[in-house]
C-alpha cells in the first residue's frame, strides 16, 4: 500500500550514540578544502558490462563498468572525507537520488551524512531490487516493482554501503554515510571542494571501491581555501 | 572461754577472691562458648552479616541516586507539592472542614431515611396480612369484598409513604458520593506519583529485607542457613530416591540476584545468569547448586568443607569449564549449548568421531557406526607396501587422520597386514574382476587432469575432502580430519582402476560407506580419476611383499595380533564379525575416585581424576608398567581437544537424577540428537549451514555466496515431509545454477526417516504432512495473484523458473522452479517468506515485497495478497511429479546402522 511507498529501514536508537562523536553549529570564518584525486599507473580499459536481460529496457545504451574510471588522470567517483573533525558546520539532512534509470545507479557514488534518505528511482517500468551489503547498517534488501516509482532508504550509521540488484546482476552502486557532513565525491575532473571548515589540522581521507583509503594531513586556515592534491596507486 | 563448736579464724576468713574468679572463669567461659558458636564454628554467620551490609549499603546508594533524580524533576515537585496541600487542606482547612460537615449531614440523613424505610415495610407486612386474609376467603368462598376495601386502602398509605421515602434516599445517595469525591480527591496525584516513584522505592524493599524493627531501632537480619531441598534428587546404593540438600546460598546470597556480577564471592551473581539461572532454566530455588557445581552441599562450617575440598568427599565442587562435564546427568541434548558448554560439545562430537566407541562401551553411545572403512576388500583399493607401512604409523603419511598410531614393531605390522590381506583376497579379487579399467583412461594427460581438477573443486568434493596440505571443510577438534585429505593419494591406492569405480559408485564398494556418489559420467569420473592420480608420488615398491602377506605363518601370527590390538572396533574384518569391544567401560568413568585409577610408575602426575585423565589421554601408554602393558594407541590429539574429551568423560557419572529434575526428555528431543549424529556422520555441514553451524563449504564461495549450497536453518519448516524423503532418497535438480550438486547418499529408509526428523525436530513441526485442495483456492485469490506474479507487479518469473521455463540472463541469477512449490514447499512457511524473506534467510536474494504491494489488488490488503499468492503457488504445478536424476545403482542391502 503507498502509505508504505516510503518505506524507511530506521534503526534510530543505535545511531544516535554513534552520531554524538560529532558537533555540529555555526562555522565563523570558516575556511575550505579544495583539490583533486589523480590516478597513478595505467588506466584500464573501459570495460563493457553484459546486459543479458531486460534487454529492451535495459539495453538502451551500452553499459559500462563503472567501478574504476579515469578521465584524463583523474580518479572519478572517489568519495573524499575529513575523518577526525569533531566540530564543524551543522548537519542538514536532505533527501539524495539514487536512480535506475536504464538499469544503471546514477550517480555510482552517493556520499552524505549519515542520517540521509536515499530517495531510489525507477523510472523503468519494470522490477528491480534494492540488496544493500552492509554489515554496520541493517541490511535490506527492497522489492521495487514497476508501479512503484520511488522508495525511500535510510542509512543511519556511517559505513560505504554497496548496493546491488538481484534481477539485473550487473547493477551495483555504492552508498557512502559519513560521520560529518564534509563529504564530496570527485566529478569528472577528479575534483572536489569541501567547504566552510572551522580553521584547524584535520585529517582528510579519499576513499574508493576498487582502491581502498588513503589520507593526508591538511591545515585550513580562516576564510582561506587549502589546496590538497591526492595520488592513488592502481593495483 | 573457749566457744564450742567455732573456729573464729575460719569465721572471719573471706572467700570473696574465690567466688570473684570462679565468677570471672564462668564469665569468660561462657563469652568464649558464644563467640565460638557464634563465629568461629559459623563462619557464614559472618558471610551473611558482611552482605547485608554490602546489600544494604547498594540499595541505599540505588535510592540516593533515584532519588536525586526525582527531586530534579518539575513534574515529581508539582505532584508532590500538590499532593502536601490537599493533605493539609483535608486536616484542618476549607477541604476538611466540609468533609466534617457534610459526614454529620449524611449521619442525619441516614437516620431519616432508615425512619422513612421502616414505616414502608410496616405497610408491607400490613399489606401481606391483608392479601393472605383475601385468599383465605376466597378459598372458604366468604365475601372479598371487604378484605379488598383493606388492601385499597394500605395500598394507597404505602404510596404516600413511598413518595416520602425516594427523596430522603436520594439525599442521602448524594451526600454519600461527596465525601467519596473529597476523600478520593488525591487519589489521582497518589497513583502517579506511586507510578514516579516505583524504580525508588523499590529500593527500600531491599532495604527492608536485610533489616528488622525493634521499636524504633532498626537491626541487620539476623543470620539464617538458606537451604534448598531437592526431594528424590538422588539414589543411594539401594536404589532408592533420597533428597539432596544444598546450603550454598547461605553464603552465596547473591548468586541468583544481579547487581552483583562485579563483586568478589562469595557475593558474586552467577555469570549468564538471565540465560542459565533466572526462573526458567536452572532456578538454584528450585534445583540448588550442587546438581551442577557438585562439593558438599549441606557443609557450612567452612569454606574447604563446603566445597568439597576434603579428604574422601568424592565430589569436589567443579570449577570454571569443568562444570560443564554436569549438563548430561540431566540434557539430553547437549550439542545445542555450543555457546554455553562449548567443552562438552565439543568434546561430545570428538568422542564420537574419533572413534573412541570402538573400544569402549558407553551407554547412550552402544549405536555409533564403526568409524573407519571396511576391510573386507582392501587388497583390491590400496597398495601392499602402503599398508604395512600405514599400520606402522599412520601418522607418517597423514598427520591428521583419525586413526591411532599403535606403534606396532615392523614385523608385527606386516603381520597384521598379512592377515587382513588375506582375509580380503576372495571378495577383492571378484570384485577387481567385475570392474574392470576403464576404457578411454589417458593417464597423465594434462588437459585431462585440469579437467579433473576444476570437477574436483566445483561439483562439490571440497564439501568433504582437502587435496592439499592444511585444507579441509568440516573441522575435527584442532588436530584431526574427519574426512582424509587426499593430497597425497596417489601414494596410497593400487591404481587408476579402483579409484574409477569408487568415485563411480561408492556404494558397490562398500556397502555402507558414507562417501555419497555426485553421480559421474564416465567421463567426468575418467578426468576426477586422473587428476587424483597426480596428486603424490606413486608408492615405492617393496621386494616380495606379495609373498610376504602370502605367508602363513606371517597370517596366522597377524590374527592374533588383530584380536589383541582390536582393529576389528572401527573396521570390518571378515572372520572378526563376533568379537566384542576390547577396551575398558566407561559409562562411569567419570565418577572414579583417585584409588581406582592405576598411575603406574609415573611419579609426575598428579594424583587426581583431571590429571590422570588428561596424561592418559596425552600419553596413552604412560601408566604401562612392566608387568601392567597397556593396549590404548595414541592419538596425538591437542590439548584442547584432550580437555573436551575430558569433560565429557567428566560427565559419564554413575547418578540417576530424579525423574522430574530432568530436562525435555521427550520423543523429539531424542529425534533431533539422534537425527543430528547421522547428519554430522555424512557431514551435511560440510556444505550446509544447519543450526546456524557449519557450511563449511562457503569459504571457496566468497565471490560469489548465490552458488554455494544453501543453508538448511529452518528447513523442517520450509518443506513438505514427503517430499524431503524423497529428496533424500534420490535428489532432484532444484536450482539448476548451481554447479555444485546435493550428492546421492543412498540412505536407507530408516536414516532418511532420522534425518527428515530431525529437521522437523528442530522447527518443532507438528503436522508435517500437507494435502492440497484445490477446490478451497478462491477464484478471485488465484486471478490476483496471476496479476500480481505479472510483469506489471512482482515480476516473479524475471527470476523464477516457470514450470521448466527458464528465465532471461545468465543462471546466477535464476531462483527456484515455482511450479514445484506445490510438492515441496509447506504452504505457511511461503507465508512467512514472503512477508520477510530476509528474517528467514539473512542475505537472501529474494527482495521484500511487503510491506508495498499494490492498492488496486484485493482492496491493497497485504495479507490477503500474500495468501493469494500462497494459494496460487500451490496451484501450479499440478500433479508434476519431482523428476529423479538418475541415481547410481544402490545395493539392496543398505543396512541401517548398528
Ligand atoms: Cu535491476
Amino acid at each position: 500500500m503507498n502509505k508504505f511507498g516510503s518505506l524507511v529501514l530506521a534503526m534510530s536508537l543505535v545511531a544516535a550514540p554513534a552520531m554524538a562523536a560529532y558537533e555540529g553549529g555555526d562555522v565563523k570564518d570558516g575556511g575550505s578544502i579544495s583539490g583533486s584525486v589523480k590516478f597513478k599507473g595505467t588506466a584500464p580499459a573501459p570495460k563493457k558490462l553484459d546486459v543479458g536481460k531486460d534487454k529492451e529496457v535495459c539495453g538502451k545504451t551500452a553499459k559500462m563498468d563503472q567501478s574504476l574510471i579515469v578521465e584524463g588522470g583523474n580518479l572519478v567517483n572517489a568519495v573524499v572525507t575529513i575523518t577526525d573533525i569533531k566540530k564543524g558546520k551543522k548537519i542538514e539532512l536532505k533527501k539524495v537520488q539514487f536512480d535506475q534509470n536504464g538499469c544503471e545507479y546514477t550517480p555510482h557514488v552517493v556520499a552524505f551524512p549519515a542520517g540521509t534518505t536515499v530517495e531510489v528511482i525507477n523510472p523503468d517500468g519494470i522490477l528491480h531490487n534494492v540488496h544493500s551489503y552492509s554489515k554496520v547498517n541493517t541490511a535490506f534488501n527492497q522489492a521495487q516493482p514497476k508501479f512503484k516509482k520511488t522508495l525511500e532508504v535510510k542509512i543511519e550509521k556511517p559505513e560505504a554501503v554497496e548496493v546491488k540488484c538481484d534481477v539485473h546482476g550487473w547493477m551495483h552502486g555504492w552508498l557512502v554515510a559519513t560521520e560529518s557532513p564534509y563529504v564530496a565525491v570527485t566529478d569528472k575532473s577528479g575534483s572536489f571542494k569541501l567547504d566552510n571548515v572551522p580553521a584547524g589540522s584535520y585529517t582528510v581521507e579519499v576513499w574508493h571501491e576498487k582502491l581502498g583509503k588513503s589520507t593526508q594531513k591538511v591545515t585550513v586556515k580562516a576564510k582561506e581555501d587549502a589546496k590538497v592534491t591526492f595520488e592513488v596507486a592502481g593495483k | 572461754m573457749a566457744e564450742r563448736g567455732v573456729d573464729q579464724k575460719e569465721e572471719k576468713k573471706s572467700y570473696g577472691s574465690v567466688f570473684v574468679l570462679g565468677a570471672g572463669i564462668l564469665a569468660a567461659l561462657s563469652l568464649w562458648a558464644f563467640l565460638d558458636d557464634n563465629i568461629t564454628r559459623r563462619p557464614w554467620k559472618g558471610f551473611q552479616a558482611k552482605f547485608y551490609r554490602l546489600d544494604y549499603n547498594k540499595a541505599q546508594a540505588a535510592y540516593d541516586e533515584e532519588d536525586k533524580k526525582l527531586q530534579a524533576d518539575d513534574k515529581y515537585k508539582e505532584l508532590s507539592q500538590k499532593l502536601a496541600a490537599f493533605q493539609a487542606s483535608l486536616a484542618d482547612g476549607e477541604v476538611g472542614k466540609k468533609l466534617n460537615s457534610q459526614i454529620a449531614e449524611e449521619a442525619r440523613v441516614t437516620v431519616k431515611f432508615q425512619e422513612a424505610d421502616q414505616k414502608v415495610k410496616d405497610v408491607k407486612s400490613e399489606l401481606e396480612e391483608a392479601w393472605y386474609e383475601h385468599d383465605h376467603a376466597v378459598q372458604q368462598k366468604r365475601k372479598i369484598e371487604p378484605y379488598l376495601e383493606v388492601i385499597a386502602a394500605l395500598d394507597k398509605k404505602k404510596a404516600v409513604l413511598d413518595k416520602e421515602l425516594e427523596p430522603i434516599r436520594e439525599k442521602r445517595n448524594q451526600l454519600k458520593d461527596e465525601i467519596k469525591k473529597i476523600q478520593s480527591g488525591a487519589k489521582e496525584i497518589e497513583t502517579e506519583l506511586v507510578k514516579m516513584t516505583g524504580e525508588r522505592d523499590k529500593w527500600i524493599r531491599v532495604m527492608e529485607n536485610v533489616t528488622f524493627k525493634l521499636g524504633p531501632f532498626t537491626f541487620p537480619k539476623i543470620p539464617k542457613i538458606q537451604q534448598v531441598s531437592l526431594d528424590e534428587f538422588d539414589r543411594n546404593r539401594f536404589d532408592q530416591p533420597v533428597a539432596r540438600v544444598d546450603r550454598c546460598q547461605t553464603c552465596h546470597l547473591a548468586i541468583n540476584r544481579p547487581g552483583f556480577e562485579k563483586e568478589a564471592n562469595p557475593y558474586k551473581t552467577h555469570p549468564r545468569r538471565e540465560v542459565l539461572l533466572a526462573d526458567s532454566a536452572h532456578s538454584p530455588d528450585k534445583i540448588g547448586c550442587t546438581g551442577c557445581h557438585e562439593g558438599q552441599g549441606m557443609a557450612v562450617n567452612g569454606v574447604k568443607q563446603a566445597h568439597g575440598d576434603v579428604h574422601l568427599w568424592e565430589f569436589p565442587l567443579l570449577r570454571g569449564a569443568k562444570v560443564q562435564s554436569s549438563c548430561t546427568s540431566c540434557h539430553q541434548d547437549v550439542q545445542k549449548f555450543a555457546e554455553d558448554a562449548p567443552l562438552l560439545a565439543e568434546g561430545q562430537r570428538l568422542f564420537e568421531q574419533v572413534g573412541c566407541t570402538g573400544c569402549h562401551l558407553v551407554k547412550g553411545y552402544e549405536n555409533i557406526p564403526k568409524i573407519a572403512p571396511s576391510l573386507k576388500k582392501i587388497s583390491a583399493k590400496v597398495d601392499p607396501g602402503w599398508m604395512v607401512r600405514w599400520i606402522e604409523n599412520p601418522h607418517k603419511f597423514r598427520q591428521r587422520t583419525r586413526m591411532p598410531n599403535f606403534d606396532l614393531k615392523p614385523d608385527d605390522a606386516l603381520a597384521v597386514a598379512a592377515y587382513i590381506w588375506s582375509q580380503s583376497k576372495e571378495e577383492a579379487d571378484q570384485w577387481t574382476q567385475t570392474h574392470p579399467a576403464p576404457a578411454g583412461f589417458r593417464e597423465g594427460d594434462p588437459n585431462d587432469i585440469a579437467k579433473g581438477k576444476k570437477l574436483v573443486e566445483t561439483i562439490g568434493c571440497k564439501g568433504c575432502h582437502g587435496f592439499a596440505d592444511g585444507e579441509f571443510s568440516t573441522p575435527l577438534g584442532k588436530s584431526k580430519d574427519l574426512v582424509p585429505n587426499l593430497k597425497d593419494i596417489a601414494a596410497k591406492v593400487v591404481g587408476p582402476q579402483w579409484i574409477y569405480h569408487w568415485i563411480k559408485n561408492p556404494r558397490g564398494f562398500e556397502p555402507e560407506t558414507r562417501m555419497p556418489s555426485l553421480r559421474l559420467s564416465d567421463d567426468e569420473a575418467l578426468s576426477i580419476t586422473n587428476y587424483l592420480m597426480s596428486l603424490g608420488g606413486r608408492p615405492d615398491p617393496v621386494a616380495g611383499i606379495q609373498e610376504k602377506l602370502a605367508d602363513a605363518k606371517n597370517i596366522k601370527r597377524g590374527e592374533v595380533l588383530v584380536r589383541k590390538w582390536g582393529c576389528f572396533g572401527c573396521h570390518d574384518i571378515k572372520g572378526m564379525e563376533k568379537e566384542s569391544r576390547i577396551g575398558a567401560e566407561l559409562t562411569t568413568f567419570g565418577s572414579k575416585t583417585v584409588e581406582e585409577l592405576g598411575f603406574g610408575n609415573r611419579t609426575d602426575v598428579k594424583h587426581t581424576w583431571d590429571d590422570w585423565t588428561y596424561f592418559k589421554l596425552k600419553t596413552p601408554r604412560g601408566y604401562a608398567t612392566e608387568r601392567i602393558e597397556q593396549l590404548m594407541p595414541q592419538f596425538n590429539l591437542h590439548d584442547d581437544d584432550i580437555k573436551a574429551l575430558r569433560t565429557l568423560l567428566g560427565g559419564f557419572r554413575e547418578r540417576k537424577v530424579g525423574q522430574r529434575y530432568l530436562a525435555d526428555q521427550g520423543l523429539r528431543v531424542q529425534q533431533v540428537v539422534e537425527g543430528r549424529r547421522l547428519m554430522q556422520q555424512y557431514n551435511c555441514v560440510g556444505c550446509h549451514e544447519i543450526e546456524k553451524q557449519g557450511g563449511f563449504v562457503r569459504k571457496y564461495y566468497q565471490e560469489n555466496v548465490a552458488l554455494a549450497p544453501p543453508p538448511l536453518n529452518g528447513q523442517g519448516e520450509k518443506v513438505q515431509s514427503s517430499w524431503f524423503y524423497s529428496f533424500l532418497k534420490s535428489p532432484t535438480t532444484l536450482r539448476p545454477w548451481l554447479e555444485i550438486r546435493m550428492p546421492t547418499f543412498g540412505f536407507s529408509d530408516e536414516h532418511t526417516t532420522q534425518l527428515v526428523n530431525y529437521f522437523n525436530g528442530l522447527s518443532k513441526v507438528e503436522q508435517p504432512y500437507h494435502y492440497i485442495d484445490d477446490r478451497k483456492f478462491p477464484a478471485e485469490n488465484l486471478e490476483a495473484a496471476k496479476i500480481l506474479a505479472s510483469a506489471e507487479y512482482f515480476n516473479c518469473f524475471s527470476c523464477h523458473v516457470q514450470g521448466g521455463k527458464n528465465p532471461e540472463g545468465p543462471k546466477e541469477g535464476w531462483a527456484p522452479d515455482l511450479a514445484m512449490a506445490r510438492q515441496r514447499l509447506n504452504p505457511n512457511w511461503i507465508i512467512k517468506w514472503l512477508k520477510d524473506p530476509q528474517k528467514i534467510q539473512p542475505g537472501a536474494k529474494m527482495p521484500s515485497f511487503y510491506p508495498g504491494g499494490p492498492d488496486n489488488i484485493l482492496g491493497g490488503k497485504e495479507d490477503r495478497q500474500i495468501e493469494a499468492l500462497r494459494d496460487y503457488l500451490m496451484s501450479i504445478g499440478r500433479g508434476a511429479a519431482p523428476a529423479a536424476a538418475a541415481a547410481p545403482q544402490v545395493p539392496a542391502k543398505a543396512k541401517p546402522a548398528k
